[in-house]
């Protein structure tokens, strides 16, 4: 239905994408949000394509995680349009729950289901939500499973894994679920520095398989490595926007360069 | 100076720990002068207490007479056991027909077996079973107890508890012996495994429904006496109304704190009020309420029985508690998990029935087992409104003639019966915590 409208703003927004080729998933259009009085999106324009890879960094407090998890309806606009794979997000809730299904998510804290084996963890939603059989989710588990490195733990439970472990298990646990789109809130910040290294391998072989990725980070050497847009963040308002090498090096903005100065 | 040790540290015995008994003992009872004294009068004074009860009860007991008189002749000061056994019948079962007993215990019987695969290792689809027990076993047992005509309804609903139970005992034979669930075993038997999930289904179907076409031919050639509700007593009674109590309050207070805590204003509105309603009225108010105001509301023709009443009044009175128990389960779990639920898919109810509910009722087991505990011996409360519960039997052995004044022995004798059922529930739930406890390291 809102599908004709996507693809004739496509050609407006799309230049920066480096996929301006392949279909617009995700369109954000004068999106504000507030928290009772707080304002903290502020006309939020962003357009990802299909095979996008964007990294959002910013200040603290700026509203990373609040633009990401209105994505897929964590968290609700008040304002402005959402777009996600041709579906407007609405109060429809069959939309929503259908949205949830296409868009995978991965939180800082992992939020794993402690009572259920890793292995279950994974099937859950496969089962349910998507009716597949337990043989079959087993198997695409089990694969999952070996694609982020740690099939030998699938009995046992999330607490007595590693946080490395247990964020790998996150990201197989949303991609059981074949979504399209993998959003991540800053997926290394709780985790000991030695195994940083092991969640951002999984998330750059992720990369390599062409998944739509929006990605809250400060690793700015994985930003580097996979993004194809960087995009700056402050007060709620997107403050630049830039492919990786041009971010870096040559930022525009007088807030972006303290920024960077803070945290390169 | 010198700072390079040259002689070996000899290995040290552990500071005097709890784990020797003597260390036990002076750690936790002989400390200090103070506590010393007060270990030693605590213990002569339960020296005497037990002293005193074992002369009363054991030594000096009479086990077998024929009137509270004959005991007094034996032993002036000694309990009177034989007077609770004379009525052991009658603490049991209350007025039921003595030649109907063994329906009241194949009940028991059927229950226990029921229940049984829950414990044993390797049974797969423990859940189904306990729903199954919910679900089907009431039906069963009802018209095990009460007899009488059944109505087309009922036909059915004792024709799937038969095969409920029957295929129950066959998933825990087939489980226990290593087999798999029963359905994995009838399909590797006819030789499907190979066949594509539609037709296992669909043959599993055909054999279910051709049970229950069997089990519903044979039911009705099944016919029992009426025993009606005014003859059920004792124990049993005490275990009907506790027992459907507990099965119907469980899920009710998940119903009610998933109401308290709904969106929906309405639905909140309305599930909080009947919570602070009940929870704000004594049990023995809404007893007598039930009993003596619902009638004057409800048209002749639904006219209920008063143990129905007195069901209904306790099912909804500890719903009311189990909701308020179950709402701090759910303010437990954190934000995280409801998100990490959304973001595979999962709607309100599967969030809240795979992931929320599981969790918050783990953390919440010592309380909810509490509440059970409590109903059953709260149970004891419907002696008030003239049902022949335990309680009631108890103290009507005062009044039969030949045991005449036989107070103290029918009521200790209660007070032991009902702290094995609830100590046994209380170690149980112990268990079951322990058990279910996944969410620590180790
Ligand atoms: N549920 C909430 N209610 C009120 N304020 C919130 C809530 N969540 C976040 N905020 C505020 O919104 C701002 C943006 O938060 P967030 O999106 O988490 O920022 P970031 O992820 O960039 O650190 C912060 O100032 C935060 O305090
Ligand atoms: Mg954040």
């Amino acid at each position: 239905m809102s599908n004709t409208k996507t693809k004739a703003r496509k050609n407006a927004n799309g230049q920066l994408a480096s996929a301006a080729s392949s279909e617009v998933i995700i369109d954000l259009n004068e999106v504000n949000k507030w928290y009772s009085e707080f304002h903290v999106l502020k006309n939020i324009n962003l357009v990802v394509h299909e095979g996008e890879r964007i990294v959002i960094c910013g200040p603290s407090g700026s509203g990373k995680s609040t633009l990401i998890r209105c994505i897929n309806h964590l968290e609700e606009h008040q304002d402005g349009s959402i777009v996600v794979d041709g579906i407007t997000l609405d109060k429809n809730l069959k939309n929503i729950d259908h949205i949830r299904t296409e868009v995978g998510m991965v939180f800082q804290s992992f939020n794993l289901f402690p009572h259920l084996t890793i292995l279950e963890n994974l099937t859950l939603g496969p089962i349910w939500v998507r009716k597949l059989t337990k043989v079959d989710a087993e198997k695409r588990a089990m694969e999952y499973l070996e694609r982020v490195r740690i099939p030998e733990q699938a009995d046992k439970f999330p607490a007595q894994l590693s946080g490395g472990q247990q964020q790998r298990v996150a990201i197989a646990r949303s991609l059981c679920m074949n979504p399209k789109i993998m959003l991540f809130d800053e997926p290394t910040s709780a985790l000991d520095p030695e195994m940083i290294k092991e969640v951002l391998d999984v998330m750059i072989e992720l990369a390599n398989t062409g998944m739509t990725m929006i990605v809250v980070t400060h690793e700015m050497g994985f930003a580097k490595t996979i993004a194809d847009r960087v995009i700056f963040m402050d007060e709620g308002v997107i403050v630049e926007e830039n492919e990786p090498n041009a971010f870096f090096n040559n930022p525009q903005q007088e807030r972006t360069k303290l920024f960077l100065s803070q945290i390169l | 100076m010198e700072y390079v040790r040259t002689k070996d540290v000899p290995t040290r015995k552990p500071p005097m720990n709890e784990s020797s008994l003597l260390g036990w003992l002076k750690i936790n009872l002989f400390d200090t002068l103070f506590s010393s004294v007060l270990t030693v009068l605590v213990l002569t004074a339960i020296f005497f207490a037990v002293k005193a009860l074992w002369i009363w009860g054991v030594s000096d007991g009479v086990w077998v007479a024929e009137t509270r008189r004959e005991c007094f002749k034996i032993s002036l000061d000694g309990a009177c056991w034989a007077g609770v056994f004379a009525w052991l019948d009658n603490i049991f079962y209350g007025r039921y027909p003595r030649d109907e007993l063994w329906r009241v215990n194949l009940g028991g019987v059927l229950l226990v077996i029921w229940m049984l695969p829950l414990w044993l290792p390797r049974v797969r689809g423990k859940i189904l079973v306990g729903l199954s027990v919910v679900a089907l076993y009431p039906f069963l047992a009802g018209y095990l107890f009460s007899g009488g005509e059944k109505g087309i309804f009922m036909q059915v609903m004792i024709a799937a508890a038969i095969v409920g139970l029957a295929a129950n005992i066959a998933n825990a034979v087939t489980g226990y012996f290593n087999h798999g669930s029963l359905s994995n075993f009838i399909i590797r038997k006819i030789g499907k495994s190979e066949a594509h999930e539609k037709q296992q289904r669909n043959i599993l179907l055909a054999i279910l429904l051709f049970a229950l076409a069997v089990a519903f031919i044979w039911q009705m050639s099944w016919t029992e006496e009426n025993v009606t509700w005014t003859k059920w007593g004792g124990l049993f009674l005490t275990f009907v109304i506790s027992g459907i109590g507990i099965a119907a309050a469980l899920p009710g207070g998940i119903f009610l704190a998933l109401g308290r805590r709904s969106k929906l204003p309405v639905v909140r509105v309305l599930s909080t009020a009947f919570i602070e309603l009940f929870r704000s009225v004594p049990l023995i108010t809404v007893l007598f309420m039930a009993t003596t105001m619902f009638p004057l509301f409800v048209p002749e023709s639904f006219q209920l029985n008063k143990l129905v009443q007195v069901i209904i009044a306790v099912c909804l009175f500890y719903a009311c508690y189990l909701a308020e128990t179950v709402r701090a389960g759910l303010q437990a779990i954190p934000k995280g998990q409801y998100e990490g639920a959304h973001t595979i898919g999962l709607g309100y109810w599967g969030t809240m029935g795979l992931i929320i509910m599981p969790q918050a009722l783990k953390h919440m087991i010592p309380n909810i087992v509490g509440t059970f505990i409590n109903l059953l011996k709260s149970t004891t409360l419907v002696s008030v409104i003239g049902l022949f519960d335990i309680l009631n039997i108890l103290r009507a052995i005062s009044k039969d003639t030949p045991w005449i004044g036989l107070h103290k022995e029918p009521l200790v004798f209660g007070a032991i019966l009902f702290f094995i059922i609830c100590f046994a529930m209380s170690k149980y739930s112990r268990h079951l915590e322990a058990k279910l406890a996944t969410g620590h390291r180790n």
